[in-house]
């Protein structure tokens, strides 16, 4: 058995580590490009959402590693997520790929059916101990993936060499792969704090622009699908703030509440309630929650990210400009999918960012407008 | 006190419903006119537009309510209607995503409908829903009774084989008062005769009773198939149809849809199957791909019909001719025709 799963972001460093502190034989998908895509575009339906043609696309190139088992988070919906693992599955059979799936959820709410699961995943080599052990291990390292991410954000606007901050990043990641206990987790952590503050540059005038990114998960943790909008607003001097990290995911989707992870989802729904009072699956409400709490941090923008035809955050989308009005926050909706180009992206990511530096100087004097005209 | 209900969106499932539970608290409920160029117009100008069609025409039947002298608007949110399933999100976000599109002094009357919370649940929201309205928690209850009832029967008069029109006529005036004209599933002018084929119809009922919304496409069917629906899928027939499955599907209509259509496929009574769905429809974006698989495995004519606001009359009727055509001569010379082009 060689088991395989699908990219998302950062997250294959934790579900690597996770198999491979249980001896389990694993095969990561090569990173995702946009030859995965298509892959994964013609095997999959064509109005299906994007994370399913990646997630095809990670699994066909997976199998020419020898993988031949899939593991997959589920969910009992209405996202459309949940109901992945089954299609998948039946996709890939009839395409020719004999992959057994394996989808870690309690099925019709069994937790034995669940264990079983695990079981079968883990081998017949590991105790529970052992395995619940590297499940905290796992989860600790993805706490520590979140931090670093969170740090490099901040680091972007701040270096005075545009690549320090990506070279630094894929530097910690490195570090973070590596780290097999949890002294190894604070000293990545540690190591990129340092690094930070030794080649910040001094700030020039004012603080950078603050944008919070909410949104569908997949898009907003894995950046090939949302053709890094994180990295390239950080190029454009913004400080990105984002509604939701790898490890709450975790915590809440998997050890349902039972961990917070990094940056807590719970207070969302609160927040959401005025405008979208119930849960509509995925992390339709969690978006609007969190865009309620960036406009009133006074983040200076708000970037909801979708991929084409997501269910829940086309919800959100349809309330967001009640808190853009309540609020006087600029809001703009990003949908992507497998014919998103980067420019298009660019362009109006730059035309977002000028809109907001524009509302930064509201009251202009003649000087302000002849400093305008001089850059 | 006069209360519009759009016609649109779970109209078209579970009127019944809230018809008997208004007739419970002694309330007048109204339904906006049948879908026609203008409420589709009017969806299209003040509805998102990366939503899908039914939600636009929910929009464009609010618009058209308007005028019609209702003090409110009533709109649940249905959450759930039996227990492990949910409905489409799009339907959980009702009414809070449509409020920017509902005319200034129409009030909204909403609550949740969610049947995976208990029975008991309901019947305490329902009461509190009418003791909003200045009724009692007795005739709630008495609203629920009748309104299970009237659902119950609606549903049995589909599976015996009625028409939408006739059986949703008996709770909705205005359809029985049109069902003549505009809602035609049997064509008067039909040669029973000339029609030797049998095809399943299957797809969200807002989209396959819808007449405007389909381009009429039912009748043009009609005119040289027998049509049958989803509706008139028995519970059973829809167990059955889902059995191949290794994870039970989660949204009520999906499954519904993916249950029946994979029974109609496994029916030998019926010649092909055509899946009416609608750009931007997430849950069908995967039933449709499923169903189509199971199409092909058992080589049954199988056809996809996408609809949107642009859909065109002849372009549909093209493809409908195509299919037709291709599924008759399978019939009459029992000959391995492909079934998928």
């Amino acid at each position: 058995m060689k088991v395989t799963f699908p990219h998302m972001g950062n997250a294959w460093i934790v579900i690597q580590a996770l198999f491979e502190t249980l001896n389990v034989d694993v095969a990561v998908p090569p990173p995702t490009s946009k030859g995965t895509l298509n892959l994964g575009t013609k095997l999959a339906p064509e109005s299906s959402c994007l994370p399913l043609k990646i997630n095809l696309g990670n699994y066909i190139e997976a199998a020419a590693k020898g993988a031949d088992t899939i593991a997959i988070t589920g969910g009992i919906g209405p996202c459309r997520f949940g109901y992945y693992g089954e299609l998948e599955r039946q996709i890939l059979r009839d395409a020719g790929y004999s992959y057994e799936v394996v989808i870690l959820e309690p099925p019709d709410g069994s937790l034995w059916g669940l264990a079983k699961r695990i079981r079968y995943l883990a081998g017949r080599h590991n105790s529970w101990t052992k395995i619940l052990k590297a499940i905290r291990f796992a989860y600790r390292k993805s706490v520590a993936l979140d931090r670093v991410e969170d740090l490099i954000h901040a680091a972007r606007p701040r270096l005075a060499e545009p690549l320090a901050a990506e070279k630094l990043y894929s530097k910690a990641k490195q570090h973070l792969i590596e780290a097999s206990e949890d002294k190894g987790l604070e000293e990545a952590v540690f190591w990129v704090q340092q690094s930070i503050k030794e080649c910040q540059a001094p700030l020039r005038g004012e603080k950078p622009l603050r944008v919070g990114v909410v949104g569908e998960i997949y898009t907003i943790l894995d950046p090939f699908s949302s053709l890094d909008v994180e990295q390239q607003l950080g190029n454009l001097g913004v400080e990105v703030n984002r509604s939701i990290y790898l490890s709450s995911w975790v915590g809440q989707h998997v050890f349902q509440g039972l961990a917070q992870g990094y940056h807590p989802l719970r207070d969302y729904p609160r927040l959401a309630k005025p405008y979208l009072p119930h849960f509509v699956g995925g992390h339709g409400q969690e978006t609007v929650g969190a865009a309620v709490q960036f406009a009133r941090e006074g983040a200076d923008g708000i970037i909801q990210l979708l991929p084409l035809g997501c269910m829940p955050e086309i919800v959100a989308s349809s309330v967001l400009p009640r808190i853009q009005a309540d609020y006087r926050i600029p809001i703009m909706t990003l949908t992507v999918d497998e014919h998103s180009g980067r420019a298009g992206v660019q362009t109006r990511l730059e035309a977002f960012v000028d809109l907001l530096e524009r509302r930064r100087i509201r009251t202009l004097t003649r000087e302000d407008v002849l400093n305008v005209a001089r850059e | 006190m006069k209360v519009g209900y759009p016609r649109a969106v779970h109209y078209y499932d579970y009127f019944p419903f809230w018809a008997g539970f208004f007739r419970g608290l002694d309330l007048e409920l109204i339904t906006s006119p049948l879908t026609n160029r203008q409420v589709l117009e009017q969806g299209l100008k003040k509805a998102s537009d990366e939503t899908c069609l039914p939600i636009k025409l929910l929009v464009g039947h609010i618009q058209a309510l308007s005028g019609m002298g209702v003090d409110a608007l009533f709109l649940p949110r249905m959450v759930s209607v039996e227990e492990k399933t949910y409905l489409c999100p799009k339907l959980l976000g009702l009414p809070e995503s449509v409020f920017a599109s509902v005319p200034e002094g129409m009030g909204v009357l909403t609550l949740d409908f969610n049947m995976r919370q208990g029975k008991r649940r309901v019947i305490r929201t329902l009461e509190e829903f009418a003791e909003g309205l200045g009724k009692t928690g007795a005739e709630a209850r008495q609203g629920f009774l009748l309104a299970q009832n009237w659902q119950e029967h609606y549903e049995s008069r589909r599976h015996e084989g009625r028409s939408f029109g006739e059986s949703m006529g008996e709770f909705d005036p205005r359809l029985a008062g049109e069902a003549g004209r505009t809602i035609r599933f049997d064509n008067p002018d039909r040669d029973e005769s000339a029609a030797v084929l049998t095809v399943a119809l299957v797809g969200h009922p807002y989209l396959t009773q819808d007449n405007y919304a389909n381009l009429n496409l039912v009748a043009k069917l009609g005119e040289r198939a027998h049509v049958r629906f989803i509706e008139e899928m028995e519970p059973q027939g829809i167990e059955q149809g889902l059995q191949g499955l290794h994870k039970s599907v989660f949204w009520s209509h999906a499954r519904k849809i993916m249950g029946a259509g994979a029974s109609y496929i496994g029916d030998e009574a019926v010649d092909g199957v055509i899946y009416l769905s609608c750009f931007g429809c997430g849950t069908d974006s995967m039933t449709q791909d499923m169903v189509a698989r199971i199409a092909r495995q058992q080589h049954k004519p199988y056809m996809v019909l996408t609809l949107d606001e642009h859909s065109g009359e002849a372009g549909l009727v093209t493809r409908l001719e195509a299919f037709l055509d291709m599924t008759e001569r399978r019939v009459q010379r029992e000959s391995n025709f492909s079934a998928h082009g």
